[in-house]
């Protein structure tokens, strides 16, 4: 432990991943879950930039600007939908949300 | 313990600590400075792992765009939509937190009992300042191996620009008019009664200016001018029943 | 010598486009008109016959043409390939020429019923078949073709399907020849294991390598399905049901061409036949059982269509204890003369019953002679050569098979088909008396008996002439024509030496025989001096023997159709009902109890869904860890 390795970024990711994941189910807001998932994706690129930096690979850092991407499309598409269930639902409660059950 | 260590600890504490930042705030708002907190510290290792274009990317996209729309989000929605934070889901919050611990060690066990194998690849620190930088090694790499990749990413981001315009676009006032006339008793000998989409129906005259409908526990805020209806409404203030 | 051709394949075809024509545009466009199709095709199938029959028989060369190969799996080859050889344009001549007739005939008889142009696709459609069977030139090809003029005959005795008889009778038609057809098949089977071919030139060049055993198998598992489609002992009992199909198809089909099918096959297969003495030996005594036994039958039925159909299995049964005793020759003559003279006498039958609005029982008719002179003189030209009376057909042909079962070792059979050949001049001159002489015995004031229409009238003639020239085709005995003609298909089969004096102390004793059968039913019928009731009195359990048919029918009830019928309704009460049925409604039901439980777990949350996910990673990276040394490697 005394070096710098990709265990240290494995264990930040894998921290940062399972935060994220706590926080995606225990919230209720919608958008503090959306927020969560941002961190989570970003837990997976700490891990991917670990494996590149370790490996002296530029492939894991390629994978994390793919993952930026998506998540980027991600965030404006579900920023849309929190936008359409405010203004459908009034509520960004998803316990409120129960429209799967039908 | 060497220096690049104890930068990189220091670092993955402040960033784990937005984390946390984020999932206990109470407002979203405070949710998503700690989310910058955590996302500006992860540029900085990014620094420390040589993917400087992606720090700066990191800088850019999630803490500059994604978070603003974020926050933006959170401006547009009612302040009386928030649901509570605590209370009446105990049981789930202990489910999360346990299966949070588990996974947790779970994972940590799998990475302390591991070890890291297989051949380093071609992209030493000196092949990398060879190409002129981190930047032109990605970019190589990018557009030659990754082609149709970055193209279909392109595609992507289209696609979701589009959809989050569907999503969020206001609806047409047509179909205003048609939600109303499905709520609105109308006398068919009333001339509205016929087909007039172009007008749109009277909505219920507010009692000192609020009404409140049926199936929803909140009052609506009415606009006291009928000029206001010409318009589009604010978010959040007019809503078809 | 072999010559290749392109236009065999019109025989069978031009009768194949009638039937399809007339099947699909009959109903709604063709309606009454389907003779201009079906009759115009069969001839221009008859004529080529013709042609074919010049050219094979003038020149001495096998007609040949490839039409396209089958199947092609590995060392298992079938072409579709035609070929005409001397036996197989007798045939032609016989199936195409007959078919022609009865065509006509149907115009006139068929007319007014609904189903006219089903009746003109089914005829064609078996005419097809028929000429392909007897065309093909490997066992595959003719046992389809021989399930398809099964199919034929299924389709037009339940011509009528409305009526419960009618169908009933094409079912058993069908399940009785699905029995020997399933004895032909596995015989069929044995002989491709055994030489792997099924070609008809090299199977029958291989069969001398074959132990004889296995030939023995193979030549009465071949027979059985001759057993079932020539209706021979015990499987005889389907033909007289199937006369509940219209009197033309019970002509055509049931009298001169399908139940001639397995004749022919095991004319075509006698290199197997011949390679085995005990399948001959079964042949033979089986033939003769059958001559004698539908002989006694028909002598005591009413019903004169049935008379008609016993005496068909009769003169089955002398074609195949002609095979038997290895005269080939003149049981295809046999078989020639047969379908002239039985075609014969059931369109005379279906004339009188058309005469008679379908009145079918003897003993309501009488006197006819005055009414139908014409349907008269034919039918007694028919009974007469069925009788075997010189110098009609019948007598050439019959004399024949019994000298060459005389000489062919089996002087027994021969006896016993002389008592079969009394009883046949007795019930055809019983059905002739019967129904034409004497008082009427029906009121002629309501019935107008009358001679048929020309359509009807023509095919009467024309077959009346053939049924008392064509013997002499074989005239003089061992010599005539239709040995020179089938004399060489028949090469490696044993000849025996006939002598002048057992030929003609043979005919002489045939003719005192069939003159006493005569003689025995004109006194019986016609002068009184016999009584027929005392008779059967005095005969008593014999007659009563011969009137059901030897019990064949209710034997096979009681021991087959009811325990399998009661077989069945166990499976269906108990099987079915309770152990399937029950079987799936309970899983249905333990499903509905399941998933009673488990709705329980659809909350409709997304934060509870999310939850089985994280559940389930954390299971997943447990159980890795836990067995991942020897699980994900």
């Amino acid at each position: 432990m005394t070096e710098l390795s990709a265990t240290h970024f494995l264990l930040l990711s894998a921290a940062l991943f399972i935060i994220g994941m706590v926080g995606v189910l225990t919230r209720r807001n919608i958008l503090v879950i959306f927020m969560c998932i941002e961190l989570m994706l970003n837990a997976v690129n700490v891990s991917l930039i670990g494996f590149a930096w370790e490996l002296h690979q530029l492939t894991g850092q390629v994978f994390a600007l793919f993952v930026i991407a998506i998540a980027a499309a991600e965030a404006v598409v579900g920023l849309g939908i929190v936008m359409a269930l405010t203004r459908r639902a009034d509520t960004v409660d998803i316990d409120e949300l129960r429209q799967l059950r039908e | 313990m060497s220096l690049q260590v104890l930068i990189f600890s220091l670092l993955a504490c402040v960033s784990i600590l937005g984390a946390l930042g984020v999932v206990i705030a109470r407002n979203p708002v405070h949710s998503a400075i700690g989310l910058v907190l955590s996302f500006l510290n992860v540029a900085a290792i990014y620094l420390i792992a040589r993917a400087e274009f992606l720090a700066v990317v990191q800088v850019i996209v999630y803490a500059g765009a994604v978070i603003v729309l974020v926050v933006f989000v959170t401006m547009l929605v009612h302040p009386d939509d928030l649901p509570e934070f605590h209370g009446r889901r105990p049981l789930r919050i202990v489910t999360g937190l346990v299966l949070g611990v588990a996974l947790l060690l779970e994972v940590a066990a799998a990475v302390l009992t591991r070890s890291l194998s297989g051949a380093p690849g071609p992209w030493t620190d000196e092949a990398v300042a060879a190409v002129g930088g981190n930047t032109q090694a990605l970019g190589q790499t990018l557009y030659s191996d990754y082609m149709l990749a970055i193209q279909l990413t392109a595609l992507l981001l289209l696609a979701a620009t589009i959809g989050a315009i569907v999503l969020a676009r206001p609806e047409a006032v047509s179909e205003r008019v048609a939600a109303a006339r499905r709520t609105l008793t109308i006398s068919l000998a009333h001339p509205r009664g016929l087909d007039q989409p172009e007008r749109p129906p009277a909505l219920p005259r507010p009692s000192d200016g609020q009404v409140k409908p049926a199936g929803s526990g909140r009052p609506i805020v009415l606009a006291r001018s009928a000029n206001e209806f010409t318009e589009q409404p604010a978010w959040g203030e007019w809503r078809t029943p | 010598m072999e010559r290749t051709v392109d236009w065999l394949v019109v025989i069978p075809l031009a009768p194949l486009l009638a039937a399809v024509i007339n099947f699909l545009f009959g109903k709604w466009w063709i309606r009454h008109r389907a003779h201009w199709i079906a009759v115009p095709a069969v001839g221009v199938s008859f004529l080529t016959s013709i042609v074919a029959a010049w050219t094979v028989l003038s020149r001495h060369e096998r007609l040949h043409q490839p039409l396209y190969t089958w199947i092609r799996a590995g060392e298992f080859h079938v072409p579709v390939e035609l070929v005409a050889d001397q036996l197989t344009v007798v045939m032609l001549l016989v199936v195409t020429g007959v078919s022609f007739l009865v065509h006509v005939y149907s115009i006139g008889y068929m007319h007014h019923d609904p189903g006219y142009y089903r009746f003109f696709a089914w005829l064609p459609l078996f005419v097809f078949s028929m000429v392909m069977l007897v065309l093909a030139n490997n066992f595959l090809v003719l046992f389809v073709f021989w399930e398809a003029v099964g199919l034929c005959s299924y389709l037009l005795i339940g011509f009528w399907f409305r009526r419960r008889s009618a169908a009933e009778a094409a079912k058993k038609a069908f399940v009785v020849n699905r029995i020997g057809d399933f004895g032909f098949a596995l015989g069929i089977m044995l002989l491709f294991t055994s030489l792997r071919t099924l070609d008809y030139h090299a199977v029958f060049e291989a069969i001398p390598q074959l132990s004889s055993g296995t030939v023995t198998a193979i030549a009465l598992l071949l027979f059985t399905g001759a057993i079932g489609k020539s209706a021979q002992l015990p499987l005889f009992v389907w033909l007289p049901d199937a006369m509940e199909g219209p009197t033309p198809v019970s002509a055509l089909i049931h009298a001169a061409t399908m139940v001639t099918a397995g004749i022919f096959m095991v004319a075509r297969a006698h290199p197997i036949f011949l390679a085995s003495p005990i399948a001959l030996w079964v042949v033979a005594v089986i033939g003769a059982l059958t001559a004698f036994v539908a002989a006694t039958i028909a002598t005591t039925q009413f019903d004169i269509k049935r008379v008609v159909a016993y005496s068909t299995v009769s003169q089955l049964g002398y074609m195949a204890l002609a095979l038997g005793v290895g005269a080939w020759i003149p049981a295809m003559f046999h078989l020639l003369t047969h379908a002239f003279f039985k075609a014969l006498l059931f369109l005379g039958s279906g004339a009188v019953m058309h005469a008679m609005h379908d009145e079918l029982d003897m003993r309501r008719m009488g006197g006819l002679k005055r009414w139908m002179p014409l349907t008269y003189w034919t039918f007694v030209i028919g009974a007469a050569a069925n009788a075997g009376i010189v110098p009609l057909a019948g007598f050439w042909s019959k004399d024949e098979i019994l000298v060459g079962a005389w000489v062919g070792g089996a002087p027994l059979l021969a006896l016993v088909g002389l008592v079969a050949a009394f009883f046949t001049a007795l019930y055809m001159f019983r059905a002739v008396f019967l129904t034409f002489h004497g008082q009427p015995r029906f009121d002629p004031h309501e019935l107008h008996p009358h001679d048929p229409p020309a359509t009807m009238a023509v095919p009467l003639v024309i077959l009346a002439i053939g049924a008392a020239v064509t013997g002499f085709l074989g005239v003089p005995p061992e010599t005539g024509w239709i040995h020179h003609a089938l004399e060489p298909v028949f090469e490696s089969a044993t000849h025996h030496k006939v002598s002048l004096s057992l030929t003609l102390g043979m005919a002489l004793a045939s003719t005192l025989v069939a003159l006493a059968g005569l003689w025995t039913a004109h006194a019986a019928y016609v002068r009184g001096t016999i009584s027929p009731a005392a008779v059967a009195e005095r005969l008593g359990p014999l007659y009563r023997l011969a009137a059901n048919g030897w019990y064949f029918d209710v034997f096979y009830q009681r021991s087959v159709v009811r325990p399998l019928d009661a077989a069945a309704n166990w499976l269906w009460r108990t099987v079915d009902v309770g152990i399937i049925d029950g079987a799936v409604n309970g899983s249905a039901r333990i499903v509905a109890l399941t998933a009673q439980m488990w709705r329980r777990l659809q909350t409709g949350l997304v934060a509870n869904y999310a939850l089985a996910i994280a559940l389930g990673t954390v299971l997943l990276v447990g159980i890795y860890l836990a067995f991942g040394s020897t699980l994900f490697r």
